[in-house]
Order: structure tokens, then C-alpha cells, then sequence
């Protein structure tokens, strides 16, 4: 079973250990444990765990040697837990907000789960059956979103969303629109092959374990690891190369290495001209609603000038000799140029030159030119071959895959601007340039990508009393036609995506919920659900007036948001805000799914999927959430979850899980599936399937054949196997899209040429005009450009620590004692240039608020820029700790300071609509947009952070926390020495 | 170090007890204090056994898990606390037949031959307990301040001149001529100050392993920036302590004042006019120093952990 | 056998998964419950066998990160078995692991003393001395697979920089990798010998490169990309 190549030395001292064994007492009484197999949900990495039972509780947590995403390893936050789940702050049973007492006063009753759902029922019956719009449904860090967005749907709401708007949004969205996969769940560096890995704007994060796998595989293998980031910790720490960048201005850097390869002819011309859209041609023809579209033929097939025939042609027949540059007069007359041509034509332009670069970033010219032509070596002289004989598109064979061993990956860093959609399309153009996507050593998609740019879902628009979403709640708007709003222009989600102002919000912006809600803009609603998210505090911009908002009452003195369910497990300071609390288990004491319909967990040569199921019976009256919601489910009939007589459809979760299809032969598992479990992939439900997983230790691999295992996006047998098992309803080949068609609709709707919706606001007309640039392109922050930097000169930006990364643990006991305090990091040399000194406690004041904070200096942090440990600073009394616990009285957010609205323009009236403080493209909220400015504490404030909030008031039924833990699952085992030892040894 | 009070108390009073003691043996086996019987002798002998005793109960209270206290004098061969508490358990049937011998003797004033005998393994394992003591300290390569044979002589110095002063004054309460006394516990004071300067002078020098010795990075200059922890661990509680460098300097002062200079002027004094109230003020003042040079050997000790943590 | 552990500076990131693994397998080990004093109060920690401290060597913008995880170094002269009177302290013959005997330590904590690398802890509750074991309870337990007969801060640590073997046995991973990559001890001087041993960074690899085409105008650069065709 364990194929783990170390080993503990040669099999010279194997023997002398196998004899020194013998003499050893048995430590472990093994017939006391049991050992199941699950998975982590310590983070959102979703490790395969091993996890040792004994005397009822966990004896050791241990990484899964045989699952793929982890590998066996498991990281501190893994390891830890055990003391989740003793954690005091565990939810018991559910609450109610007692009668006459404010919201967020944190007086609760206990009630019945049956009296609890009964009441719930009722009222999101009636929401349904009058206006399903009026229930939001926001869902945190969870991994059950296509559950959850199902349930949605099936209400009828269009208002659910997952954290992903306020995450990663920009990532998944650019990666989809041009390359047909993004980063982390969607590809991952060849790590087996690559010789050249440049790292951008990851913060300790995203992904945890296979990074650092990865990173260790490259360093041994001696491939150069390049870190574009501001700050070096976590991984930059072992890089070879770090590259202080300023934050926000890495676009500026990859489009000025595109300037670099194009201006010294280093394009993997081939790759750029069979695989993407770069030989299209592209209409120009200003002022009019066709100009910037690609030239299409009367099919809808996209034109390239045929250089052999002298006359366009449709680009997707095969054997087309298509130009890659040039201008050319369609048969009408119409002027076009290929993609190509305006790719050159933008990015050889003077500001894109190394020198005007390096100003923007605060890098030398030098640095981005070498690091331009580096990769370029190891693209070009350093490629490598894998004989394989494959099939493309066309029918046409080759013998081998050819790979450009140079990848990437990029995250928070990257997407947490209101610039990130564009960056990160500006980081794919690069990758695609070296032609390095989906090629050995080059940056691989994983099962179920890659898909077509975009996949054709669109979000649902339309609802009605009692019935189901024709369509699920998000999808891939390519037009305005698609946007959800109403016949005026007006956003219809309560989140405001896939309006005029977040056109492609594919994730949502959970971080508008709260406040349009309680604006009642566009509408107010009656019922918010919040699963797993800390809306009160560290996943909201604006923590302390976000506060106030789930307070404010209306003339008539109800609630402006009347009624609030939280769902967890754990006391946290939105569970205090929650007029229903309905308690979650922890992640060992339920069934799950990591499904390929979800965020998948597969690996560039298989496609995976795996479950958890428990280890622990909860010791509380608590309820998992997916049987919550199946259950809620059945009790407002959804559709597809009750039969014809309107009963029940499905038991519980686990049952439902197996039997529901979302297609013929297609559920939320695709392993063991088919009456027998004989099938992969595709086929019947199979009543045992969840025993079939929990005996292949709770994950399934399916391998891909070695031929569909690079260049998917062209691969015959790959295409055709991926529309066979539901990836993608077609097997066409997917085009990369260097130039974005669908951000040129918006951008021609913008300047109002567009045949089809116009947006009636003239602030959006001219975002559209000035963002939606169907290049990627370089701009200044939203924040920035309207914040005075001489005011605010500091760049502000927050990371996790990788012990506590993607988690919920801030009140882990083990974890806690490595960080339990956040200080505002800057850069040495800066701070003590202002007098700053080390440990000093300083405000840092931004647009929108003030922070009291202590400092630590420290090298590595770009001078511009200041930084912090984000989700440390907690209320006080929150998740089982001490009123004076550092993370209350010395730990900061940073959220104060970043508001969920942009600044306003100066010297405009008050009648301005105020803009969300995102990403205009995607909707994406811009956490790292923040400027703030520094000045010193005076000697009496410091020693406290501020603002401090009210401790928080013990739940009905709750233990107080313990002084002291001293955790073991049984008596020790012990070594003995003897006496006789003692007396006789001489020294040692 | 940390400064733990019991360490304080045991060395200090253990160590003048034990410095009283071998003076008393030494001095009256000599007879070389005129007026000296074996009646005061036996009283010297048995103040200082209280002395020594009252630090080495005090030295078990530091102990975490005194239960196998008894455990402690297993590894003689290779451990100097163990050492340490073989003597000091030896010591007390050794003492014991010594002031049999001198309670025999307190009427005639001549010493059996086992008097004498057991009079020199009395103040042998004094001396001994006392050497042991600071080797338990100077055997620490850890703690580059304590790791030099200036420990141990700083220990038996400052025992011996504390038990003379302390002798002193038992002296004056008997009334016995002062003179030889004083003049000695002068001469000793002054040695044991020197001494003592030698030491300060010593470990003023920056020594011992440095963040680049410790991580194998010869050059470049190395700060820490995360220490892993949230709060104090044991290590930081037992190997660090948070006073200021200026308090050390003033409390520097206060050692060789209180501790040397004025004890030493005391018996100057006391050598010229043998005032029993300034022989007590010297002993009180002494006392006082010793117990803060002790606490100053720990504050100054910087144990190499230290270095992990960039301090 | 002389047992022990190298440390890959160049690949450790400073996770703490091996700190909290260690705490994990070893509060219900052989030595007893590692207690935790605070563990939801002001002063959070407890007694830890490992510890990761993070270091910047060298100043901005040259400055690297460099993260050392520090446990119990298996000394070959072990000071704190030297010094300690009651024979607790102990360094088996068999495999060079040092141990404390928990039935017999009382708590004087003259043995953390000795220790230059921090690598003892007093445990309050139980008025003890413990220290990393190099999970003698899990290598040398024949019921585990052979592959995970390993210290737990070894088996979890993502990034591969822990490694565990024999020192004795010239051919072993830990040898090879001490004697390929310059393997070093910390704080060499003070003669303790430790059997652990750090695996400093790797220079850099060499990043040739290559430097294209000529650098043309602009129009040049047109002119010849003109007749670029790719079949399609």
C-alpha cells in the first residue's frame, strides 16, 4: 500500500532497527484503534487523512500517502485537528435570539432543531411563495456549492453566491475567458518537469500542501523558482529570486515580459497559431457595432486571412494557412487586422518598455528584461519531448508531445485588485506567448478542465413563485443580453452581479450582500442565510460599520435586514449577530463530498473526486448542514427532491447524494458508479457507492491514458472523453482567447455602438470604455486613482499565515500558541526613516477609518508597502477565548480600514452612485487596493489595539474555557531505565 | 537566566554557611584566633550548619518533581549537582561527630584525635559542596558568562570571606578578640573583590556561538523574524529575562558596595575598634550584596538559546 | 546506530505542520500529555519538542528568508545527560536517542541548562523534563507500515525538508544527503557533536538567457512577421 520513497536508511541499519524493535514494549494497543480515512477540511486544500481513533477520540491525524492531492504530508493546520475538535467554542444546539433583546446583543435561547426548522420552514415558505428573491443565500468557505446553488435554484432564488467574489473570482474568471482553466483547482505547474517556476502574488496560500510539494520537487530537480511578490515569507523565503513588486502593478511587469519576448521574436508562433484566437481577424471599424468583433463567416465560424488561397477563411478548418499578422479587406470591404497584429501593436508600445516598467512596479528595467529572457531560454533552448502518439482536433497525428518547460501560479496577490481580472489575463497571454499551457513542464489543467472560453451556462435571470431557476444561480455572461437586470438597467440580484457595474461577477459579491440589503438597494429582503462565513468579522470590508448595519431598524423599528440565519460550528462573532443559529458539525463528524461538479480536487493526470464521512459521533445536538438542507428541501418540496406525491424524495444526504443525477448517469461522485460500481466516470447510480468509497479510503482516481494527457484543449480523445462524461456538452476544440470578444460587447455597449442593451448610467459607460479592453491591459487601481498618494502613501495588504491559511482556526489551542497576535509589518529601513521603531505601536488611517496597531520591521517587505496576518485580531469573548486575549486586545483587522465602497470622486454631489469597491470586470472585491498612511501612537494609547467592541456573552449551555489542557487518548507507555545503567555508566 | 529566588537563597546561604564552617575548622584547628575554644568553635559550627542547611532545603523548592529528589546522587560520576548533594548529604554525619567532638571538648579545650580528624572532613566537604556548587554553573558551555574556573573561585571566595565576616560577628557575640577576624575577613573581602572585578571584567567581552555560527551562514548579518511562538515558553521564562541593561549596571554598584566595599571599610573599622553594632551591619549588608551579586551571575548569564531568539 | 535527523533549509518554509504534528503524536506518546498552560487564555502555549523560528539574513533588497525548525539534536556529547544527577537523562546505546525517564526525573531543570538548542522543556503539570524522542514509539512499532515507521514532524512535512535516519551507516539518505549538500551542525564550537544535522540553502541554479532576434524597429519588426503563416 505505502509506495513512500524515504526510507529510513539502507537496509544495514533496517536490520539493526528491526532488532533493536524487538526489545521495545508495544507503545500502541492497535486492537484499541481504528483508522479511517477522510478528508481535511482544516483548509480548503482537501487533503486525504488518515485519522486514528481511540477510547472515542482522535489519537493522530495523519496525511493519506495514498491520495493525490496531498501525498501522505499534511500541514499544520491538518495536524491540528484534534484540539477543532475539542474546541470550547463548539456550538451545542440551536439558538434563538431572545425575545426583546437587540441583534448582537448575543442573548440566545436554546431551542429544538424541530421547533427550529418548523419555524424556518414557515417563513421560507412564504418567502417562496410570494418572492423567492427575498431570501439570500451566502454561503462561506464552504466546498458544497454545487449543492447549496442547487438548493437555490430549486427555491427559486437568484441571490446565492459563494465566498468566491470576495476571493478569487478574478483568477477563475480570466483563466475562463482565455485559456479555458485558471490556477490552483483548475491547473498546477508540471511540477514533474518544469525547469523554470515564477511565483505571483501567493501569499502563504491557495494552494497549502501541494505548493510546498511542488516547491520541494523543483528545488531538487534544480529548476529556478522566481517569487513575484512585495513581501518574503512562506514560500518567497525559498525562492531564488525575489521580486519586490509594488502591489497591484503586475500586470505592468507581464505585459512588459510580453514586450520584451515580442520585441526580440521569442513566440512559440505554432502554439500561438493553431491554439488560440491570435490569427482571427478582428473588424475594424470604428463607430460602428461591429468594430472589435472577430470577422465571422455566415456559420458563425470565426475568419483567419488563408495566406495560400489570399482570402479569409474559416479559422476552425483544419489546414487553413492562416497569417498571423497583417491587415486585411473582408469581401464587404470591412478593415480587419489579426489578433496578433493588435497583440504587437499594444504591447511594443513604448509604455510597456522594461523602463517604463520598472517605474510602476519599483523594479529595476534590468530585472524584468532578464526575467523575460530567462524564461524565453528555458522555453526555447530548454524544451522537452515525450513520444506519445495523440491525435489533434483535426484527425491529424502526432508522435509527441512537445513541452515548454516554464509555469506559473498566481493567486490572492494577483486577484485581490480591482485590476486582477486583466492581470491575470495579462499573466495567461505571457504563459501563452512561451506557449506553455497544457504542454510538459508547462502549466497543466486538471479534470474537469480544460473547458470552452467561457463554458456555455448563463446566470439565471428569471423567477417566479414556487418554481425552480431554469438555469443555476451563476454562469458565464459572454454579451449584455446576459446580464441580470431588469428592463431599466437596474442590477436584480441583491449582490449587484452581472450588472452594469460587475458585469462577469461568476462567484457573486458577497461582500455587497450586507449593506444592499440593508439600503435596500436594489431591494431590501426578508431573509438572509449566511453558512460558514465571519460576515461580521474578518470576511467583511468594513467590519465595525457593517456592524452597526445588522443593527439598523427601520422607522417601524424592525430590522432594515429582518431576519438573519447563521450556520456554523462554531461561536463566532456572526453567530452573536444571528436571530436563528443552527449549529454545524465539525468536519469529522459528517458526510461530504468533494465533487468533480464542484471545486474539484484533480490531479493533471487523473480526475478526482472523494468524500468524508465520520470518524466522531458529535456529542452535541448538532446537525450537518447538507442534511439540513436536504431535509429543508423535502419540507418546501422542492421539485427535485420530492416524488410525485410531494413527499420526500431522499432520506437524508448520503441518500441523495447517491441516488440524485444531474444529468443521465452523472451525480455529485463519479466513481463506482453503475449498478455494480463497475463504472467510471458515468452510469447508474449505485446504492453502495458511498461504502465503495469509504473502502478505498474515501477518494477516487481515475487515470488518464497517456495520450490525453497533454494539449487537452486540441486533444481528439480527450475532448471526446470530456463530453462523454459531462465536462463539456461539446467535444470542439477550445480556442484560448487571447483577444477577449466578450469584453469588447460590453466595452462597444459602453460606448453605446453595442446592438443589444446599453447600460443607462453614464459612471458605467465609461468603466466599460476604460476597462473592458478585450487586451489585457495595465491600470491604476480603482482605490488609487482616487486616494491622494501623498496622503495615503503606504500600500496596504494582508496574507495568512500558513498554520493558519483558508482557516477557521484562530482559536485553535495548538495553533494559537504559534500566532495569536497580528502586527502591521514595514520595511526596516522605511519605518526607521519615520521614526518608527520596532514593536512602537502606530494608527494607520486609510479613506475610510483608523487602526491602532503595533509594527514589527522587517527586511523583506517592499519599502511602499505595509502588511498584516489577516483573521488574527478576533471580538473579544469570540470562539471560546479569554476576554484579554491578545487576538482581542493587541490583534488588529485590517478590514476597518477597507471600505466596501469606493471613495467618492472629489467634489462631486452627493447624489453620486457609489460605486462597490471591485473589480470592474468581475466584481471582485479589491482588499488589496488599500493606501493608507502611518503615523506614530503617543505613549498612552499604546499597548491596546483599537477599535475594541464588547466582549461577547457565553451561549446558554457553554463550558468555560479550560485553564489547562493536557490531551492524550491513553496512559502513557513507558521507557524505563534501568538502575543498574544508571550507577555503571561512566559518562554519557 | 532567569534569577530563581530559591537558587538565590540556596547559594547564598548555603555558601556562607558552608565558608563559615571551613573557616571555623580551619581557624580553630589552627588556633590561631586567641580566646577561641572549642565551645565557640561548636557555636560557629553550628550556625553555619543551619545556614547550609536553611539553602539547601530552600535549593529542593526549585525542584519541579522533588518525590525522586532522592534519585539525585545516582549519577556522581559524571554530574556536578550530583556531586553537589553527595557531599552535602555526607557532610551533616561528618558535622555531626565533629560537634560531638567539640561539645567533648568545650570544658578542657583540647580536641580528641577523631575530633580533629573529623574536624578537617568537615570543612573538606564544606569546601567541597561549595566547589561543587560552582562547577554545577562553570561546567555550562552554554552559558559562556558561567563557563570559566573564575566561577568556582568566585564561589568559594565569596563564601569564605561571607563565613569570616559571619565568624566575626559570632565572635564579637562571644566576645572573643576580634583582630585576627576582621584583619582576615578584610584581607578575604578585598581578594574576593577582586575577584569578582576580574569576573565583571571578563565576561564584559561579547562571547559565545552567534546566529551565524548557529545556522552555518558565515557572513551577512542575521535578525530573527518570527519566533514561532505567540508567548513566553519555557525556554524564554527560564533562559531570558526582561531587566534593563541600566539596572544591571546600578544593581553592579549595589554589589560592590554593599557586597565588598563597605563590608570591607566595616571591618577596617571593626579591626581598630571591635564595635559588634558595625561587625552586625556588615553581616546584614553582605548578606544583602551577595544575594544580589547571586542575582545578578543569573541576569548576566545569557544562555545560548537566547541566540534563536536574535537576542 | 546513531539516529537523527537532517533539516532542509532550502526547501523548509517555515509551515509549522512538523511543530504541530510532533505536538500531536506526542501529547499521546510515551512520555505523557505535552500540557498546554493557557491554551484559550493571554499567554497561550505549552511544552513543545520542535519549534520553527523564521530568520532574514542580510539586508533589503538582498535579504532571504531563511526558516530553522529546532528539536532535540541527539548530541553525541549530550551535555544534559552529563549534567543531570539522577540518571533520568539518558542517551541509549542502541540508536544514540537521548530520552528522559519520566519515573525518575525530579524536575531540576539543570539539564535544559546544558542544552544549547532549546530542545528540553520542564512540563509544569507533571514536574518533568521531556524532549523530542524521535518517536521512538512510532519507529520502532513493527505494527506500522514500514514506510511510516518514521518520526511524525518527518512524515508530515510538506515541503520533504525533514529526513530521518541512520548517521552510522555511510549509505543511508541522511549520510548521502549531509555528505552531497554540505550538511552542517548547528553551532559546531561548542563541541556537543549533535547528530541532527541542516542542509544549508543551494546557491542559485544558473538561469542562462536567450536573448532572440534582433532588436529591430518597429516597422522591421512588421515587415518580416508578414509573411508568418501557422496551418491552422
Amino acid at each position: 500500500m505505502s509506495n513512500r520513497k524515504t526510507r529510513p536508511g539502507a537496509s544495514a541499519s533496517a536490520s539493526a532497527m528491526a532488532a533493536v524493535a524487538e526489545t521495545m514494549p508495544a507503545f500502541e494497543d492497535h486492537s484499541k484503534q481504528e483508522k479511517h480515512y477522510t478528508t481535511c477540511y482544516m483548509c480548503a486544500c482537501r487533503c486525504g487523512i488518515e485519522v486514528t481513533v481511540e477510547n472515542n477520540q482522535v489519537r493522530f491525524i495523519k496525511g493519506n500517502p495514498n491520495h493525490p492531492v496531498n501525498q501522505g504530508v499534511l500541514c499544520a493546520k491538518g495536524n491540528a485537528g484534534i484540539m477543532k475538535q475539542n474546541s470550547p467554542a463548539k456550538l451545542r444546539k440551536p439558538l434563538m435570539r431572545k425575545a426583546g433583546t437587540e441583534r448582537g446583543a448575543g442573548e440566545f435561547e436554546e431551542v429544538e432543531w424541530d421547533d427550529a426548522l418548523a419555524m424556518l420552514t414557515e417563513r421560507l415558505r412564504h418567502i417562496r411563495e410570494t418572492d423567492p428573491k427575498k431570501l439570500a443565500f451566502f454561503t462561506g468557505r464552504d466546498q458544497m456549492q454545487a449543492l447549496t446553488g442547487l438548493w437555490a435554484q430549486q427555491f427559486g432564488t437568484i441571490n446565492w453566491a459563494a465566498h468566491g467574489g470576495f476571493c478569487s473570482v478574478n483568477m477563475a474568471a480570466a483563466g475562463l475567458y482565455s485559456i479555458g482553466q485558471s490556477f490552483w483547482e483548475f491547473g498546477d505547474p508540471d511540477w514533474e518537469r518544469t525547469k523554470y517556476f515564477m511565483l505571483w502574488g501567493v501569499a502563504e496560500d491557495h494552494a497549502s500542501n501541494p505548493i510546498k510539494l511542488g516547491i520541494e520537487k523543483i528545488k531538487k530537480r534544480g529548476a529556478k523558482f522566481v517569487a513575484v511578490n512585495p513581501v518574503r515569507t512562506g514560500y518567497q523565503a525559498v525562492a531564488d529570486e525575489w521580486v519586490p513588486i509594488k502591489p497591484g502593478t503586475d500586470a505592468m511587469l507581464a505585459l512588459s515580459m510580453c514586450h520584451v519576448l515580442l520585441s526580440r521574436d521569442l513566440i512559440d508562433w505554432g502554439f500561438l497559431g493553431r491554439y488560440t484566437n491570435a490569427p482571427f481577424l478582428v473588424i475594424n471599424h470604428p463607430g460602428h457595432s461591429d468594430d472589435g468583433l472577430i470577422a465571422r463567416d455566415e456559420e458563425g465560424n470565426p475568419l483567419v486571412w488563408d495566406q495560400g488561397k489570399n482570402a479569409p477563411t474559416n479559422g476552425m478548418a483544419p489546414g487553413a494557412e492562416a497569417s498571423m499578422f497583417g491587415e486585411y479587406s473582408l469581401p464587404d470591404g470591412r478593415q480587419t487586422k489579426t489578433v496578433m497584429t493588435l497583440i504587437a501593436e499594444q504591447y511594443l508600445d513604448e509604455r510597456y518598455a522594461p523602463e517604463k516598467a520598472a517605474e510602476v512596479c519599483g523594479l529595476d528595467a534590468d530585472t524584468i528584461e532578464r526575467l523575460a529572457l530567462e524564461m524565453a531560454h528555458v522555453a526555447f533552448k530548454e524544451t522537452i519531448e515525450i513520444e506519445c502518439e495523440w491525435t489533434d482536433w483535426a484527425g491529424r497525428k502526432h508522435d509527441k508531445f512537445i513541452g515548454r518547460p516554464v509555469s506559473m501560479h498566481a493567486m490572492r496577490g494577483i486577484s485581490a485588485h480591482s485590476n486582477g481580472f486583466q492581470t491575470c489575463r495579462a499573466l495567461h497571454l505571457l504563459q501563452v506567448l512561451l506557449g506553455t499551457i497544457d504542454v510538459p513542464g508547462g502549466h497543466r489543467a486538471k479534470a474537469p478542465f480544460p473547458r470552452h472560453t467561457p463554458p456555455p451556462i448563463k446566470p439565471a435571470k428569471e423567477m417566479a413563485p414556487n418554481t425552480p431557476l431554469k438555469s443555476p444561480p451563476l454562469g458565464f455572461p459572454t454579451s449584455p443580453e446576459d446580464l441580470v437586470v431588469d428592463d431599466q438597467g437596474k442590477p436584480m440580484r441583491i449582490d449587484k452581479a452581472y450588472s452594469w457595474e460587475a458585469p462577469i461577477a461568476n462567484h457573486g459579491l458577497m461582500h455587497m450582500v450586507i449593506t444592499n440589503a440593508v439600503n435596500g438597494d436594489p431591494y431590501p429582503i426578508d431573509t438572509l442565510i449566511l453558512f460558514m462565513a465571519n460576515m461580521a468579522w474578518n470576511s467583511t470590508m468594513n467590519t465595525s460599520q457593517v456592524r452597526d448595519m445588522l443593527r439598523e431598524k427601520d422607522e417601524s423599528g424592525e430590522y432594515k435586514l429582518p431576519f438573519l440565519v447563521v450556520v456554523d460550528a462554531f461561536h463566532s462573532e456572526t453567530v452573536n449577530f444571528a436571530d436563528l443559529v443552527l449549529p454545524d458539525t465539525t468536519y469529522l463528524e459528517r458526510y461530504d463530498t468533494i465533487s468533480m461538479l464542484d471545486r474539484p480536487i484533480s490531479e493533471p493526470d487523473s480526475a478526482c473526486d472523494a468524500i468524508r464521512s465520520p470518524v466522531l459521533k458529535p456529542d452535541r445536538d448538532v446537525r450537518a448542514w447538507q442534511e439540513v438542507m436536504v431535509d429543508l428541501a423535502g419540507r418546501l418540496g422542492f421539485p427535485a427532491f420530492v416524488d410525485d406525491d410531494g413527499k420526500p424524495k431522499f432520506s437524508g444526504y448520503t441518500d441523495f447524494i447517491a441516488r440524485w443525477e444531474k444529468a443521465p448517469g452523472i451525480g455529485f461522485l463519479a466513481g463506482w458508479r453503475g449498478k455494480e460500481g463497475e463504472k467510471s466516470m458515468r452510469g447508474e447510480p449505485n446504492e453502495k457507492q458511498w461504502d465503495k468509497y469509504i473502502e478505498n479510503q474515501g477518494f477516487f482516481q481515475h487515470h488518464l491514458p497517456e495520450h490525453m494527457r497533454f494539449y487537452r484543449h486540441v486533444n481528439r480523445d480527450y475532448l471526446a472523453w470530456a463530453k462523454e462524461v459531462g465536462f463539456n456538452p461539446s467535444d470542439a476544440p477550445i480556442i484560448m482567447e487571447l483577444y477577449s470578444e466578450v469584453l469588447q460587447k460590453f466595452r462597444l455597449a459602453g460606448q453605446g455602438l453595442y446592438d443589444g442593451p446599453l447600460p443607462p448610467d453614464d459612471i458605467d459607460k465609461e468603466r466599460l470604455v476604460q476597462y473592458f479592453d478585450p487586451l489585457p491591459h495595465y491600470y491604476l487601481p480603482l482605490e488609487e486613482q482616487r486616494v491622494d498618494p501623498q496622503e495615503y502613501p503606504f500600500h496596504a495588504i494582508n496574507q495568512r499565515p500558513m498554520h493558519m491559511y483558508h482557516s477557521w482556526d484562530s482559536q485553535n489551542n495548538w495553533l494559537r500558541q504559534i500566532t495569536a497576535q497580528n502586527f502591521l509589518f514595514m520595511n526596516r529601513a522605511k519605518g526607521e526613516s519615520l521614526g518608527i521603531a520596532d514593536e512602537s505601536w502606530v494608527w494607520v488611517e486609510s479613506h475610510n477609518g483608523r487602526v491602532r496597531v503595533q509594527v514589527k520591521l522587517m527586511e523583506g517587505c517592499q519599502p511602499d508597502t505595509v502588511w498584516t496576518w489577516n483573521a488574527i485580531g478576533k471580538q473579544s469573548g469570540a470562539w471560546g477565548l479569554d476576554k484579554d486575549a491578545p487576538e482581542a486586545r493587541k490583534g488588529f483587522l485590517m478590514n476597518h480600514l477597507i471600505s466596501e465602497l469606493l471613495p467618492k470622486m472629489d467634489g462631486n454631489d452627493d447624489h453620486e452612485r457609489r460605486l462597490t469597491n471591485s473589480d470592474p470586470i468581475t466584481g471582485q472585491a479589491a482588499w488589496y487596493d488599500l493606501k493608507v498612511k502611518i503615523t506614530p501612537a503617543s505613549s498612552d494609547e499604546a499597548g491596546t489595539s483599537w477599535p475594541q467592541f464588547d466582549t461577547m456573552k457565553p451561549l446558554p449551555g457553554a463550558q468555560p474555557s479550560p485553564d489547562q489542557v493536557r490531551y492524550s487518548t491513553h496512559e502513557p507507555v513507558r521507557l524505563k531505565r534501568s538502575l543498574m545503567d544508571i550507577i555503571k555508566r561512566k559518562s554519557l | 537566566m532567569h534569577p530563581a529566588v530559591s537558587v538565590i537563597l540556596f547559594t547564598v546561604s548555603s555558601g556562607a554557611g558552608f565558608g563559615l564552617i571551613l573557616m571555623a575548622v580551619a581557624l580553630s584547628l589552627m588556633g590561631w584566633v586567641p580566646g577561641m575554644g572549642p565551645g565557640h568553635t561548636l557555636v560557629a559550627i553550628l550556625i553555619g550548619s543551619v545556614l547550609a542547611t536553611i539553602g539547601l532545603l530552600s535549593s529542593t523548592a526549585h525542584l519541579a518533581n522533588p518525590k525522586n529528589a532522592w534519585r539525585a546522587f545516582f549519577r556522581f560520576r559524571s554530574s556536578w549537582l550530583s556531586r553537589e548533594g553527595v557531599f552535602a548529604v555526607l557532610f551533616y554525619p561528618t558535622v555531626l561527630v565533629y560537634l560531638i567532638s567539640l561539645w567533648l571538648a568545650r570544658d578542657t579545650g583540647s580536641l580528641a584525635w577523631w575530633g580533629v580528624l573529623f574536624g578537617i572532613l568537615t570543612g573538606l566537604l564544606a569546601l567541597a559542596t561549595v566547589f561543587c556548587t560552582g562547577m554545577i554553573y562553570a561546567s555550562l558551555r552554554t552559558i559562556p558568562q558561567w563557563n570559566s574556573a573564575l566561577v568556582p573561585a568566585n564561589y568559594l571566595l565569596l563564601a569564605i570571606s561571607s563565613g569570616t565576616v559571619i565568624l566575626t560577628l559570632i565572635a564579637a557575640i562571644q566576645g572573643i578578640e576580634l583582630n585576627v577576624l576582621s584583619g582576615l575577613a578584610l584581607v578575604l573581602l578585598v581578594i574576593a573583590g577582586l575577584a569578582k572585578l576580574l569576573y565583571y571584567i571578563w565576561i564584559g567581552k561579547p562571547q559565545g556561538p552567534t546566529l551565524n555560527t548557529a545556522m552555518g551562514i558565515t557572513r551577512a548579518k542575521i535578525k530573527i523574524l518570527e519566533s514561532g511562538q505567540s508567548s513566553r515558553s519555557f525556554l524564554n521564562k527560564e533562559f531570558s529575562n526582561q531587566v534593563p541593561a541600566q539596572t544591571v549596571k546600578q544593581m553592579r554598584w549595589v554589589v560592590y558596595l554593599a557586597g565588598f566595599v563597605i563590608p570591607a571599610i566595616l571591618m577596617l573599622i571593626v579591626l581598630q575598634t571591635s564595635m559588634m553594632v558595625l561587625t552586625a551591619l556588615a553581616v546584614l549588608l553582605l548578606l544583602g550584596g551577595l544575594a544580589i551579586e547571586r542575582w545578578l551571575f543569573f541576569v548576566e548569564a545569557r544562555h545560548v538559546v537566547n541566540v534563536f531568539y536574535g537576542q | 546506530m546513531k539516529l537523527g535527523l537532517v533539516i532542509d533549509m532550502d526547501t523548509c518554509v517555515g509551515c509549522h505542520a512538523c511543530v504541530v504534528s510532533c505536538k500531536q503524536w506526542n501529547t499521546s506518546g510515551t512520555l505523557g500529555a505535552l500540557t498546554d498552560y493557557e491554551p484559550y487564555g493571554k499567554e497561550p502555549n505549552g511544552v513543545a519538542f520542535n519549534r520553527v523560528r523564521s530568520y532574514e539574513v542580510d539586508e533589503y533588497p538582498n535579504n532571504k528568508t531563511v526558516n530553522m525548525p529546532m528539536s532535540c539534536m541527539h548530541c553525541e556529547t549530550a551535555e544534559c545527560v552529563t549534567v543531570c544527577p539522577t540518571g533520568a537523562s539518558y542517551k541509549r546505546e542502541e540508536d544514540g536517542i537521548v530520552l528522559v525517564d519520566q519515573d525518575k526525573c525530579m524536575g531540576c531543570n539543570l539539564c535544559s541548562w546544558a542544552c544549547p538548542y532549546g530542545a528540553r522543556e520542564l512540563d509544569q503539570a507533571s514536574g518533568t523534563m521531556k524532549k523530542c524522542t524521535l518517536c521512538v514509539d512510532r519507529i520502532y512499532d513493527t505494527e506500522l507500515p514500514e514506510a511510516e515507521r518514521q518520526p511524525a514532524c518527518v512524515l508530515t512535512c510538506p515541503s520533504k525538508a525533514r529526513h530521518f535516519g541512520d548517521f552510522d551507516d555511510p549509505d543511508s539518505n541522511v549520510s548521502v544527503l549531509v555528505r552531497e549538500r554540505n550538511g552542517l551542525q548547528s553551532m559546531p564550537e561548542l563541541g556537543y557533536n549533535p547528530v541532527n544535522h541542516y542542509l544549508p540553502p543551494r546557491p542559485k541554479p544558473n538561469a542562462p538567457t536567450h536573448n532572440g532576434g534582433q532588436l529591430e524597429p518597429l516597422t522591421d519588426r512588421f515587415k518580416k512577421w508578414l509573411n508568418k503563416v501557422v496551418v491552422r
